[in-house]
């Protein structure tokens, strides 16, 4: 069974349309990527299934629940984790302050007034966990809005997996970066996907990580579904390169 | 009983007027700038004084037009020096400032023009009443309806009309797109101010001819302002205008059945609209933060 | 200079030198207020500008629970605090001779307040929700001046006063004197700060600060946003209503003033000249605010004009407020 469903979602701001009539099947341990050029409505997209608007129509089905008009928050609980275009952290906290967060509230205890002792050291002890898996142990008692965009990244995505999702959104992971970074970001997201098993869905400008990563690509533009297939389908899709070539102008 | 009841309509929404001419102002000012001009009353206070020290030289009708036009220049100098260098910050500390300038101002009118309350003399003509049977339409308040009629159209004139105008209510959407085009966000934003207190020292001398004028003049009609903005909704200047005479209309009503309550009403209807539809009546979504 | 910086969650420091840093000034803290009653005459004061700098404290820190800590912008908190000093007030009026009483229902009455109004506006935010706070500051203002039969309206509630405490192995007459006052309130003082710093340092406080921190993220962690604020919201009138209690029962008095809308602005430039960000900020912050303004108006009829000129000058130029800039000097 699928593990997300996007059936024929739409969404107008008054006259114009963002996300018109788009569909999106994700398989659990899937990683799939949504291409497409500027404005072609692939955030806007994310928006829909994370929860942050409600789409105009259609319907989004998550591990067989229809979560079409389900909060945000909702959603992360039921296993949907972001991160954002521009990175969303808590800059005057630690990246260790950041992940320890996630962590808490994902282990049930956001309206705890206490840790017994014991859960205290399994939070502790996952935070460390995280932050070597995000390869940040070493600048994680530093405020995160002096890290390095890289590292800003990386303690995002680690943020978002401390929520233990089924489902990673990943919108513009390698944004700005060089290519160093893209490439510790790029294995990280590699690593898990094989070794968590995560299904994620990517949002990405950068081809190299894309054909390195996806298992099938979604192409979005103007709102609507251009081409959908594997690397190889996508990568000799006429209709795609016209897309892309001609926006480039 | 009608006639009653017509008269505290009437009244009511002549009230209604005034909040909504005073909340126009708060509202040009919070929708462009996002600062919460909690000195707005005492510059109300501040262009009824000054009208009444130009009573001698100019008369009524001289004091009506340079009062507030004063008033106004005095906000421009304190937008340029006080508030400007607040914009980029939390809107905290403009709200802070401007409660700041609150105390200072009713304090120094205090001062200048002391603690009791004064005469304000309107003329004759326009205080004797139109009608034996219609006693409460005296000159005084149908004047005062049609000059707050003839400032809001002004206003609106001015904002759909005018590359002023329709600047102002770009920057109210978008200020960083009206920027990039080359505007001027820093005077627009200081004319805007200017343009805002002009409500507000108009409002004063009115309000003076009609209320008698003493020193907390202005904090008594600067939280009806408030309320008209939310109930009317945020960010809408129509929806300001309309919530004004919502709650002047109302609190006229109210005075009929429940006279204790006459005040306690405009609150009520706002936690209504918080309740129901908390960006307000004309509120745009997306408003509320 | 790529300084390992502090962090500001209270509890959390990022190294030792931080902890002992935080530990010395919490010590610095209690030491103060323990002997205030003894040095404040030393420096031009008197035992009961002691007992206001420990009410105002608390009403500022209160506040700052859900400002600083929050990042929640309240204008109207001379509400809870005006709730409470009225419950104080005309419990032991009209009710029963009790203190213990009279602040119970002063604080139910605030944090009921509390709840209602917090739900009405968990979806406002900013300036909007700045605004709406005011408001509803004033209904209440307004209310205890209309009802005038009940509260004394504009002439204040007298005809009260505070009530021995009967603590089961002592009795205590607080109004033997200031200094016994004093300690009384130093003691409430105490155990609402022990509490608000608890429930920082727990991780529902942590929550609150990563809703301050970025409202956006802490949604999709999966906080209800909402619901976090409302009940910061609660606490920090909760907490504000017990300082009102103890500000009626500190003059026998209460009257509108307690709940107008300078009252609320006062707790806010308190916070802020303190350091909003800093626990014990906003207690500094109310030490030199009530100090200055007792100052200020036994020599001057014009102490209104100095109170706002205070406030524009910190705002302009001390937006950190005093622990903003000690931190930063020490960060260095």
């Amino acid at each position: 069974m699928s593990l997300l469903q996007v059936r024929n979602v739409s969404k107008h701001f008054g006259r114009l349309i963002a996300v018109n009539g788009v569909s999106l099947d994700v398989q659990p341990g899937e990683l799939r990527a949504v291409i497409g050029p500027n404005g072609a409505g692939k955030t806007t997209f994310f928006n829909l299934v994370s929860g942050f608007f409600p789409p105009t129509s259609g319907s989004i089905v998550f591990d067989g629940v229809d979560i079409t008009r389900l909060s945000e928050h909702k959603r992360v609980e039921m296993g949907m984790a972001r991160t954002f275009q521009i990175t969303e952290i808590f800059p005057e906290l630690s990246a260790r302050e950041n992940i320890r967060v996630a962590v808490e509230v994902a282990s049930g205890a956001r309206l705890k007034p206490w840790l017994l002792h014991a859960a205290k050291q399994r939070v502790a002890a996952r935070v460390d966990q995280l932050l070597e898996m995000g390869g940040i142990a070493e600048m994680g008692d530093r405020l995160v809005g002096e890290l390095s965009h890289g590292d800003q990244r990386a303690t995002e995505i680690m943020m978002s997996l401390a929520l233990n999702p089924r489902l990673l959104l990943l919108d513009e992971p390698t944004a700005g970066m060089g290519d160093q970074e893209t490439y510790h970001v790029t294995k990280l997201i590699r690593r898990l996907h094989r070794d968590q098993h995560l299904s994620i869905v990517l949002i990405e400008h950068d081809m190299r990580v894309i054909f390195h990563l996806a298992d099938r690509i979604m192409v979005l533009a103007e709102g609507a579904v251009l081409a959908e297939g594997t690397p190889d389908e996508i990568a000799a899709n006429e209709r795609v390169q016209a897309a892309y070539l001609g926006k480039a102008a | 009983m009608s006639q009653l009841i017509l008269f505290n309509v009437f009244n009511g929404l002549i009230v209604g007027a005034f909040y909504a001419l005073m909340a126009l102002g708060l509202s040009l000012i919070l929708n462009l700038s996002g600062v919460i001009n909690f000195a707005h009353g005492g510059f109300l206070a501040l262009g009824a004084y000054i009208a009444y020290t130009l009573l001698p030289f100019t008369g009524f009708w001289g004091a009506l037009v340079i009062a507030p036009v004063l008033t106004a220049v005095i906000g421009l100098i304190i937008e340029r020096l006080l508030i400007r260098p607040l914009y980029g910050r939390d809107p905290l500390y403009s709200l802070l400032l401007t409660f700041g300038m609150a105390y200072v101002l009713e304090d120094v009118t205090r001062a200048i023009w002391g603690a009791q309350s004064v005469p304000f003399q309107v003329p004759g003509v326009l205080t004797s009443p139109l009608s034996t049977q219609f006693f409460f339409l005296t000159g005084y308040r149908i004047f005062m309806v049609v000059l707050v009629a003839a400032a809001v159209l002004g206003l609106f004139f001015i904002l759909n009309r005018t590359r002023l105008g329709m600047r102002i209510r770009a920057g109210t959407l978008d200020l960083e797109t009206v920027s990039t085009l080359g505007v001027n966000v820093r005077i627009l934003r200081n004319l805007n101010f200017g343009l805002g207190i002009y409500l507000a020292g108009l409002a004063g001398v009115l309000a003076a001819g009609l209320l008698g004028l003493e020193p907390t003049i202005g904090t008594s009609l600067i939280m009806p302002s408030f309320v008209a903005i939310i109930v009317g909704g945020l960010g809408s200047l129509p929806g300001t205008l309309l919530g004004g005479l919502l709650i002047g209309v109302a609190s006229g009503i109210t005075t009929v059945y429940f006279p204790s309550a006459t005040e306690a009403v405009i609150y009520v209807m706002m936690g209504i609209v918080l309740l129901v539809r908390p960006r307000g009546l004309l509120g745009e979504e997306g408003r509320v933060g | 200079m790529s300084a390992i910086r502090e962090t500001t969650v209270p509890g959390v420091p990022a190294n030792p030198a931080a902890t002992l840093r935080e530990h010395g000034l919490t010590l610095g803290v209690w030491l103060a207020l323990l002997t205030m009653p003894y040095w404040m005459g030393a420096v031009g004061g008197y035992t009961e500008l002691a007992s206001r700098v420990v009410i105002m404290g608390l009403a500022a820190m209160a506040l700052n629970f859900l400002l600083g800590f929050t990042g929640v912008l309240s204008f109207g908190h001379a509400a809870y605090f005006g709730l409470g000093a009225y419950g104080t007030a005309m419990t032991i009026k009209y009710l029963a001779p009790s203190t213990p009483l009279g602040l119970l229902v002063g604080i139910a009455a605030a944090t009921v307040a509390a709840m209602v109004i917090g739900f009405l506006i968990r979806k406002l935010r900013g300036v909007y929700f700045a605004m709406v706070t005011i408001a509803f500051g004033q209904v209440f203002y307004f209310i205890t001046f209309r009802w005038n039969n009940v509260t004394g309206g504009d002439d204040g509630l007298t005809g009260w006063r505070r009530q021995p405490l009967h603590l089961g192995f002592a009795n205590v007459d607080l109004l033997a004197s200031d200094k016994v006052f004093y300690y009384f309130a130093l003691a409430v003082f105490a155990g609402c700060v022990a509490v608000m710093a608890f429930i920082l340092r727990s991780p529902f406080g942590r929550t609150l600060i990563a809703v301050r921190e970025n409202e956006r993220r802490a949604r999709f962690l999966g906080i209800p946003v909402e619901q976090h604020i409302w009940l910061s919201f609660v606490i920090s009138g909760l907490f504000a209503s017990i300082a009102g209690g103890l500000y009626g029962l500190l003059s026998n008095f209460v009257d509108p003033r307690a709940l107008r809308w300078d009252m609320s602005g006062n707790f806010v430039i308190m916070a802020v000249l303190g350091g909003m960000r800093s626990f014990w900020g906003p207690l500094i912050g109310a030490a030199i605010f009530v100090v200055l303004q007792d100052f200020v108006s036994s020599r001057t009829e014009n102490w209104m004009s100095f109170v706002g000129v205070f406030f524009m000058l910190v705002v302009l130029f001390f937006p950190r407020g005093v622990m903003g800039i000690l931190k930063r000097r020490s960060g260095k």
